[in-house]
């Protein structure tokens, strides 16, 4: 678990030789302002440092939409029959950020716990993370410091940091040194304190700020319950789900069967949900748990802050990407909600 | 007994009948299936009771309610198939210009004073209020889009094969531009309707480049309140949002009309 300096360039021929392997993802410009996780092909340019949060967090790959779950088929006895999915592919998800890192390893807990996800735990154990550390905050919407994520390396194999004198390559497990084999990197035998005093020079504070401690947040949630504050912020919401779906930390989805036209073979499949979405709590009767706008936008921010961070105690499972607040068509930011509520219940430190 | 299937097209320009048409690998395995027993673009003929009946095409004419009252009376399951069955699509933009606007626009001035005068010219050139299907009769599902969804298609005929309830998530055109990572219209500095649309599309304007126009008919929570204040905060002229409504979504009870 070795240290290593490298320039740019020599961590590009490197991944460019795993991406030979192995799917490989890395952030890549979208359109004018975004980035999506894809593929690495073999001319395409590595950007380091200059890449902002991608439209969807790198998880999704563990858990992407419109996944089989199984298939049947009707066999020479006329029975139908079980037929597992086909195993994913080996891959490296590459240039994950703390924030997406934490959420990755957030995201192990909650699969992991009864009943344990098979679909996950498969694609996840196939599954290599090149994280990349901050030295400074994405944009004006980042936050992972407030709430605790900035540090995250855990769940990582490997660690870059950029340095000014080049690029920190840290192995962080054993299957983090079996792909730096291919690598001709030089020894660092001081790559911890390099990293430490290029951590130093981040910015203070980073990025924005929360009003209370994320450890206060679920009492003061409790308390504000009744908050107009979520109906507010409702007013202005499309109930269109995306701030859902592009969280590190949604995994929630709806399972569907369908059938060949024969009626012979089938497949289910599971493809994404959102709570934001006013179907996804409507039962039988009908009847909808949560009809309001307002209290979807309550359940989603007592999911991240409270509801998940007792069960699991994992701290909040909101991560600071600020995501839910770049993709949203109406401007509706996480934080500044739970900052209002906060000023509104008198939390404010 | 295979289910009798029949199509019956009204106004409309037959498009979603072609996009059927071009299901190709899944067409002949449909027609093991069924039994087609009217079908304009293929076939012709007359059956008595129909187990799936496919309406296309909006409602216009006296005559085409008494056809429609019809054909309700024979169906067991009756279908709109793709947007002027759902929502008037751009026929239902006549219900807000007056005819003789119209039909100058077109046409030009010297035939519309002529139409106006000579009742042999064309007599069907006004006509009442252009309506959905479900304007008129019950309508048990609606398969959404200009044209129609072929997946759509086939997911709501094997469902109703098979006996299982079809579903149509009543989501945002937003969710598919999610799941296939498109950089949003917003962010080009571009007005979408994507937020208060019908999904179902796979976002499929998006994904070429181009804006959502909700030709698949607003959302039943469609919060255009909020998306009129939006598009006046981005500083879009009225008069060209009011155009965009007008394009698919003229019988939208809360688009209609667009004030100052
Ligand atoms: S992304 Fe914005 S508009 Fe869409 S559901 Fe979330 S908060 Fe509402
Ligand atoms: S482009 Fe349109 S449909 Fe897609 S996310 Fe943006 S607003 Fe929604």
């Amino acid at each position: 678990m070795g240290s290593y300096l490298a320039t740019e360039e020599q961590v590009s021929t490197w991944l460019h030789l795993l991406a030979k392997e192995r799917d490989l993802f890395w952030p890549r410009s979208v359109g004018q302002f975004n980035y999506s996780f894809l593929p690495l092909g073999e001319r395409d340019e590595i950007c380091f440092d200059r890449y902002l949060p991608t439209i969807v967090p790198p998880g999704r790959r563990l858990l992407p939409d419109d996944e089989t779950l199984f298939t049947s088929q009707q066999g020479d006895d006329r029975l139908s029959h079980y037929l597992p999915p086909q195993p994913s592919a080996p891959m490296v998800l590459a240039g994950v950020r703390p924030c997406d890192l934490k959420g990755i390893t957030q995201l192990d807990t909650v699969m992991a716990a009864a009943p344990a996800d098979p679909y996950y735990h498969q694609r996840r154990v196939n599954t290599v993370i090149i994280a990349m550390n901050c030295l400074a905050p994405c944009d004006s919407r980042c936050f992972c410091s407030a709430v605790g994520a900035l540090g995250a390396q855990d769940g990582a194999d490997v660690f870059l940091t950029l340095l000014a004198e080049g690029v920190l390559v840290e192995s962080l497990s054993a299957r983090g040194d079996e792909i730096l084999v291919k690598a001709s990197f030089s020894l660092c035998e001081d790559g911890k304190e390099r990293r430490l005093v290029a951590e130093g020079t981040r910015p203070l504070p980073f990025g924005r700020e929360l009003a209370v401690v994320p450890e206060a947040l679920p009492e003061m949630l409790r308390k504000g319950y009744e908050s107009p504050v979520y109906h507010r912020y409702g007013e202005r919401c499309y109930s269109c789900g995306t701030c859902n779906l592009v969280c590190p930390t949604c995994y929630c989805f709806e399972v569907r069967d369908e059938m060949s036209l024969d009626g012979f073979s089938g497949r289910r499949s599971r493809t994404w949900d959102s709570c934001m979405i006013p179907a996804f709590a409507e039962v039988a009767g009908p009847h909808n748990f949560r009809a309001e706008v307002g209290e979807r936008q309550r359940h989603r921010l007592k999911r991240k802050f409270e509801y998940l961070p007792e069960r699991f105690g994992l701290g909040s499972f909101c991560v600071g990407c600020g995501r839910c607040g770049r993709q949203c068509t109406a401007n509706i930011d996480i934080l500044n909600m739970v900052n209002d509520i906060a000023v509104e219940v008198g939390g404010g430190s | 007994m295979k289910p009798k299937v029949a199509f019956f097209d009204f106004a409309s320009c037959e498009g979603c009948q072609l996009a059927l048409l071009n299901c190709e690998d899944d067409l002949l395995a449909i027609l093991a299936q069924v039994e087609l027993v009217e079908f304009r673009e293929a076939i012709s003929e007359q059956a008595g009771r129909y187990d799936i009946a496919f309406i296309e095409g909006s409602i216009h004419r006296e005559q085409d309610i008494e056809r429609l009252y019809d054909i309700r009376s024979r169906s067991k399951v009756l279908v709109a198939l793709g947007a002027c069955a759902c929502n008037g699509n751009v026929q239902a933009r006549s219900n807000f210009v007056a005819p003789a606007e119209n039909y100058k626009a077109v046409y030009g001035e010297e035939d519309r004073n002529r139409v106006q005068v000579d009742g042999e010219y064309w007599p069907l050139w006004t006509h009442t209020r252009v309506r959905a299907v479900h304007e008129v009769v019950k309508v048990d599902y609606q398969l959404r889009g200009c044209p129609m969804q072929p997946t759509e298609f086939l997911h709501l005929l094997k469902s109703l094969l098979t006996g299982r309830e079809p579903s149509f998530p009543a989501n945002a055109v937003c969710v598919e531009c999610k799941k296939n990572e498109n950089e949003c219209v917003y962010d080009r500095g571009l007005a979408c309707f994507g937020p208060i649309a019908f999904g179902g599309c796979d976002a499929i304007c998006i994904n070429s480049g181009h804006l959502c126009d909700g030709c698949r008919g607003l959302l039943p929570y469609a919060n255009v309140k909020a998306h009129r204040q939006l598009l006046k905060e981005m500083g879009i002229d009225i008069t060209s949002v009011q155009n965009r409504y007008r394009l698919h979504l003229s019988n939208e009870p809360d688009a209609g009309e667009v004030r100052r």
